[in-house]
């Protein structure tokens, strides 16, 4: 089994060139963005986005969760977690429900407004380059180093290293360690997430865990409501024909049996 | 026979012609061209209220039924035929709806063969396709009796207990589920509609509901269709209501002081006005107002207080789906013409078929006037209600409309804040 892959993005080390973004664009053959680098938003035509954020870059892409929320709310499993770390998009199976892009809790997903037939898209961690040995597209381009692409394990290692230096001083927190149970973009800062821009107080439970703990009451009903009401039908239709016998013996006090 | 148009059918042409021009639009441009949802509100009017409403106004079907053919509550029985064909219509209608709002309508039955047990959405497809099956056996069985098919009546009758039985499950679980939807939102759900109770929440405003719906029908049916249902079985079913209903009150009120959200209720902002107005309506008005038996036994005082409890669970399903998330989201959602266009299409549906199903099948009597010619109020009081109780109905609707009023108002400052 290989080992799951992920990101490390330092965003004390982004420079804002913006080759990700534009290698992304290339890999998935999206329309270039007209405006500023680090102001392009997520949308059906960028999955990756680099945000300039008090003069910081801040990447915005698909987490590739390790328990991924959109992949358990998915009817029809269009969504899947790949054992290499990636969270991939069956475009053929999906039936357009939009439940992945309400439960994301990164609100990743992108929707494509404006085609009849639409489907959804968002990064897909360059899965057919990986298969085939290769890095992801944005990763490889990175000049910097800002963003490197390893093993998750390895990885958080990394970061800790990194935090051990004296300078930059870091926030001493791996974003997507352990929020919602595990990401596979991991992020350092050197200042707090929420500042960025990324969601705060996540906790470590993965969401599916909550939708579980509901579903996993269905067999109970099925099996004990329906012992429950087929015993109240024959309770009440019992008491019924013996109502009706009362009244039978009732009316014949001699108590002759007909 | 010559076919004419008569007058009463010009509005709902007019209407139909409109919503299809709005699915025609949906279907050449867009879901962007032709509603005002976005990346950030993926969900809007066409689930808040046709889906999740719709499911939820026909959950007369499932309630009556097992009153009726379960617990052998006999007395209900001339109301079960109007429940089941509202649940019918209405499940009819929210696949309608699912057919504009998906992004891939005929793969609509890609859940029953692609499977994900772990999804709430993928248990509802199975339960609502399930159910719906069931309904449409439980209506054939007018159907057959009406064009006197003795064979098919005879086997779709026989039948009827495990299929009641089967129905009030389905129902069970997908009325809970529409509920469990939400609880994979936790950072993005206002706190105080998400809760871990959401499910039973759902699942117990469907039966009142349901039973709201039938006695708001019977009132519908009886100004319009001139056929209504015996007024005696309403307030009868009306008692079953305010039980219910101080049921779903008591758990909300536990539920907001288990997650200490008591302060939320009075934090300004559009939330706390549509929470309150939503309580208001669903819960509080209508147990007070049908608790006094003047109330009960009046055709408008039943009427109205029936209609409080279905606005109240739309409005709470709005909040759920829509209020409730719009903060998080970041955005502005207001539902675009189009939406609501189709949205009132689809309602007028449901009151064409309605309206042809009393017409043709026998779901219910002719109608009396209530005060025979000489009588008046005090010859037979239930016809007439008190001044004093119709102030004090008036004061409820007038505060929910503060409510709203105030409500919509802080929704409408609160927008330039996000673009």
């Amino acid at each position: 089994m290989p080992e799951s892959k992920a990101f490390l993005f330092d965003v004390t080390m982004c420079i804002l060139c913006g080759a990700c973004g534009a290698a992304d664009k290339e890999r998935n053959q999206l329309p270039p963005f007209d405006g500023d680098i680090g102001q392009e938003r997520l949308s059906a035509n960028a999955f990756l986005v680099i945000n300039k954020v008090q003069d910081r870059g801040v990447r915005h892409s698909c987490m590739h969760c390790v328990t991924p929320t959109c992949a358990s709310v998915c009817p029809v499993g269009a969504l899947e977690k790949t054992q290499i770390g990636a969270v991939i998009y069956h475009k053929d199976i999906c039936m357009g429900c939009r439940y992945c892009m309400a439960a994301c809790p990164f609100k990743i997903p992108r929707y494509e407004w404006d085609k009849a037939l639409p489907y959804v898209r968002k990064c897909d961690f360059c899965y057919g380059r990986i298969i085939n040995g290769q890095s992801p597209a944005c990763a490889e381009v990175c000049p910097t180093g800002a963003l490197t692409f390893g093993n998750r394990g390895d990885l958080i290692q990394e970061a800790r290293k990194r935090f051990k230096a004296a300078s930059p001083t870091y926030v001493d927190h791996i974003y997507g360690e352990s929020e919602i149970g595990g990401t596979s973009l991991l992020i350092i800062s050197d200042i707090a997430m929420e500042k960025l821009g990324y969601p705060g107080d996540l906790a470590e439970n993965p969401l599916p865990s909550l939708t579980w703990a509901a579903l996993e009451k269905v067999p109970n009903v099925v099996f004990l409501g329906g012992a429950f009401l087929t015993g109240l039908w024959w309770i009440t239709k019992r008491r019924e024909e013996v109502i009706a016998a009362e009244h039978h013996r009732a009316d014949n006090p001699n108590g002759r049996k007909s | 026979m010559r076919f004419r148009i008569k007058p009463s059918w010009v509005i709902p042409i007019i209407i139909f012609a409109i919503g299809l021009y709005c699915v025609f639009v949906r279907f050449t441009q867009g879901l962007g061209a032709s509603t005002n949802l976005s990346d950030q509100f993926p969900w809007g009017l066409w689930i808040g209220f046709d889906v999740l409403c719709g499911v939820a106004l026909a959950a007369g079907a499932f309630t009556l039924s097992a009153a009726v053919y379960v617990l052998h509550l006999d007395n209900y029985k001339p109301l079960v035929r109007a429940a089941i064909l509202t649940g019918f219509i209405g499940y009819l209608l929210v696949i309608i709806a699912l057919m504009f709002d998906l992004g891939h309508p005929y793969r609509i039955w890609h859940p029953l063969i692609m499977w994900n047990p772990n999804s709430v959405m993928f248990e509802i497809s199975w339960c609502v396709t399930l159910y719906f099956s069931v309904l449409a056996m439980e209506v054939s069985n007018f159907l057959f009796e009406k064009v006197n098919w003795q064979r098919a009546f005879k086997v779709t009758h026989a039948i009827t207990v495990p299929l009641v039985i089967t129905g009030v499950i389905l129902s069970t679980l997908h009325q809970s589920s529409l509920g469990s939807l939400f609880l994979i939102v936790p950072y993005k759900l206002h706190a105080l509609w998400y809760s871990p109770w959401l499910p039973v929440f759902f699942f117990n405003s469907a039966m009142a509901l349901g039973c709201a719906m039938v006695i708001v029908e019977s009132f519908i049916s009886s100004k319009i269709f001139k056929k209504e249902l015996e007024l005696s079985i309403l307030t009868n079913l009306s008692r079953a209501l305010v039980v219910i209903l101080a049921v779903y009150g008591i758990a909300r009120a536990i539920d907001i002081n288990d997650r200490d959200a008591w302060d939320l209720i009075f934090q300004p902002g559009f939330e706390h006005f549509m929470f309150l107005a939503e309580i208001l309506l669903a819960i509080i008005g209508p147990i007070i107002l049908l608790s006094i038996n003047r109330v009960r036994i009046n055709r408008s005082g039943l009427f109205i207080s029936a209609l409080m409890v279905v606005i109240g669970f739309i409005l709470n399903r709005f909040n759920v789906s829509m209020t409730g998330l719009i903060r998080a989201a970041d955005t502005k959602y207001i539902p675009s013409w189009m939406e609501i266009s189709v949205t009132i299409a689809i309602v007028t549906l449901g009151l064409v078929l309605f309206g042809l199903a009393v017409k043709y099948l026998d779901i219910f009597k002719d109608a009396k006037p209530c005060l025979s010619k000489g009588e008046t109020c005090s010859d037979n009081p239930s016809c007439c209600l008190p001044t004093p109780l119709w102030f004090l109905i008036i004061f409820f609707w007038a505060v929910v409309a503060g409510l709203m009023f105030n409500g919509i108002r802080d929704f409408y400052n609160y927008l330039p804040n996000v673009l």
